[in-house]
């Protein structure tokens, strides 16, 4: 009988994916077929309903605050002076001006919580930088893409909100827990870009003098200092991740002000904007726990679990398992429904081979962001095309490399546990 | 099909237009004014604790029940921009108007069925369930069944929406209206 309803759910699924209907709509309609197969129609579509109006948690919050806060800095003049600051810094090194994308990114990605904010702010400012200083535009908009997936890495980050809630772990021990992965994962792209900028001959910027430096750096220091304010107060315990993300969103606001680079008459669109896209996530949020609570039901969870541990038992196999798994589901999910759907359903295993719940969750996130850049789900990769106006299909081969970049990174925080938990056990977050 | 004279049609899309102007503008305001409002209202849980340190008691299950507002008929208002993300590989293959068209409908049908079964059906009956056991929040003290009445209320937006679009798709022919089927943003 469960095997039945699930593969229902599957078909239904797959069918309307490619028909063509949006994401989160396939998601809620192939679990209500199963559902009302499982709990008939009237009982379907109540319970439904109420795990809809269930997806309140007060955490979620910090999500639209985040999305607010990188709407106001994308268009504040934030990303233009941490574009400056990081050409001054890494410009004259051999992967010129893919390494300040690289580095803008992450730091871009150390203010707001999204990807994409990421690839459009820089993206929108380094791909007529780069088109003049004659990289090739497919590439550039590779380097961006994978790049700005660091920002789902390092904290803050949505998409670590959405797994610690589903993994009952702390949003602050998570957050730290992203800063040596993503920085893992930015250089080894830059280790990519740099040989590919000795092989193609790719010009550095001129060094900037040592003055000029100081006087950029303190010009991007109000906007770094939004990451003493989150993480700080998040960490510190001051607030918690939905508290330091409205404060974000006033800081950014304040900063974006000053700058006068904002006007008042703009917030309307602005909030308008943000509460779209906050829309747009949070159906997916909210139809994914549909299915998820589905797949509980029919015991899928236990099942997979059983199935895997069958195979072996060895944490590194199965690991290994998991991952290929995970690569395979982010080519075709986008990173919302594929952790509220896998994550507890790989959980019940990590947990019985002892794998901490933090490291799996910087795994899966890290994994994840490398469908990102894959079509045919692949916001990031969509995003990045649009800001550098490239087609998808010059995206791809020139992005080989920086796919084997990341695998790599996936791999090296997949089995070295003290990347991800090294900062979390120096904050005391877990053992 | 029986093609009417393009001076009805003409009417008719004049109309259209006019409704989703109209529908637009109050829905973008009002979501606007609760992602401001939910802001605000997380600020003046920081302020009243540091500030005052006497916590305000409202503003955490006042932000919680803003975020359902927010999330379900920003759900709403984004059928009408073509927002949520789809992968739109058939429709755009299929060669010939006519099939993108039939295909464009079945999408839109999906998204009434949902919206009709789970959203409006499914959250009415929640809503009349919570009101009857009047179950009232412990510290706005207003009755839960009035929060939830945002889930039948995105849904009849969503069937807005996918109806205009049908419609748009149907009396617009061979692209000679400006109107066109791409989803307006």
């Amino acid at each position: 009988m469960s095997t039945f309803h699930v593969l229902i759910l599957v078909i239904v699924f797959v069918a309307l994916l490619g028909l063509g209907v949006p994401i989160a709509f396939c998601i809620a309609l192939s679990t209500l077929a199963a559902m009302i197969l499982a709990l008939g129609v009237e009982g379907a579509m109540t319970t439904m309903a109420q795990i809809i109006a269930n997806t309140d948690s007060f955490v979620l919050l910090a999500i639209p605050f985040f999305i607010l806060a990188g709407q106001i800095m994308n268009r504040g003049g934030i990303a233009r002076r941490i574009i400056d600051f990081a050409k001054a810094i890494v410009g004259p090194l051999p992967g010129g001006l893919a390494f300040v994308n690289i580095v803008s990114a992450m730091l871009f990605g150390a203010l707001s919580g999204s990807a994409v904010a990421a690839a459009s702010a820089i993206g929108g400012v380094m791909s007529p930088h780069m088109d003049r200083e004659g990289y090739e535009r497919g590439y550039s908009a590779a380097v961006n893409i994978t790049s700005s997936t660091t920002g789902l890495i390092i904290p803050p980050s949505n998409i670590l909100i959405v797994y610690a809630l589903v993994a009952e772990v702390s949003v602050g021990g998570l957050f730290v827990a992203g800063y040596v992965p993503g920085v893992i994962v930015g250089l080894s792209l830059m280790c990519v870009a740099g040989l590919i900028a000795r092989q193609r001959r790719y010009p550095t910027t001129p060094r900037v003098p040592l003055r000029q430096t100081v006087r950029r750096f303190f010009a991007a220091l109000p906007s770094l200092g939004l990451i003493v304010v989150v993480i700080g107060g998040i960490v510190g315990g001051v607030f918690t991740a939905t508290e330091a993300a409205a404060v974000a969103v006033l800081y950014a606001l304040v900063l974006a002000l000053l700058y006068r680079e904002l006007r008042f008459t703009h917030l309307p669109r602005i909030l308008l904007d943000s509460a779209t896209t906050t829309a747009v996530v949070m159906l997916l949020v909210a139809t994914s726990m549909c299915m998820s609570w589905m797949l509980a039901l029919e015991r899928i969870p236990t099942e997979i679990s059983e199935a895997l541990l069958g195979l072996s038992e060895n944490p590194v196999i199965v690991l290994i398992l998991i991952n290929l798994i995970l690569l395979l589901v982010g080519v075709f999910m986008d990173i919302t429904p594929a952790v509220l759907i896998f994550a507890p359903i790989f959980l019940p295993i990590t947990d019985s081979l002892g794998i901490d719940r933090t490291h799996f969750g910087i795994v899966m996130i890290l994994n994840l962001c490398i469908g990102l850049c894959t079509p045919p789900v692949g916001s990031v990769l969509f995003v990045g095309c649009g800001v550098g106006r490239v087609s998808i299909t010059k995206v791809i081969r020139p992005m080989a490399p920086l796919y084997a970049a990341m695998i790599v990174a996936l791999l090296l925080v997949t089995y070295v546990p003290g990347f991800s938990l090294w900062l979390p056990r120096l904050f005391g977050y877990s053992e | 099909m029986i093609a009417p004279p393009d001076r009805v049609l003409t009417r008719v899309d004049a109309a259209m237009r006019t409704a989703r102007a109209i529908a637009d503008k109050g829905i973008g305001t009002m979501l606007a004014l609760l992602m401001g409002v939910a802001v605000l209202n997380v600020l003046w849980q920081v302020f009243t604790r540091f500030m005052l340190s006497d916590p305000s008691s409202f503003t955490e299950e006042a932000a919680r029940y803003l975020l359902v507002w927010i999330s379900v008929l920003g759900a709403g208002y984004a059928v009408g921009g073509g927002m949520h993300l789809a992968i739109d590989l058939l429709p755009s293959a299929v060669a010939g108007r006519r099939g993108a068209v039939v295909i464009m409908l079945l999408i839109d049908g999906c998204v009434v069925l949902f919206a009709l079964a789970v959203l409006v059906i499914g959250g009415m009956k929640l809503v009349a369930t919570t009101i009857s056991q009047g179950e009232t929040s412990p510290a706005l003290g207003i009755r839960v069944g009035y929060v939830y009445i945002a889930l039948p209320l995105a849904g009849a937006i969503m069937i807005f929406y996918a109806f205009l679009d049908a419609l748009e798709r149907l009396t617009s022919r061979g692209g000679d209206h400006k109107g066109g089927t791409d989803p307006p943003h």
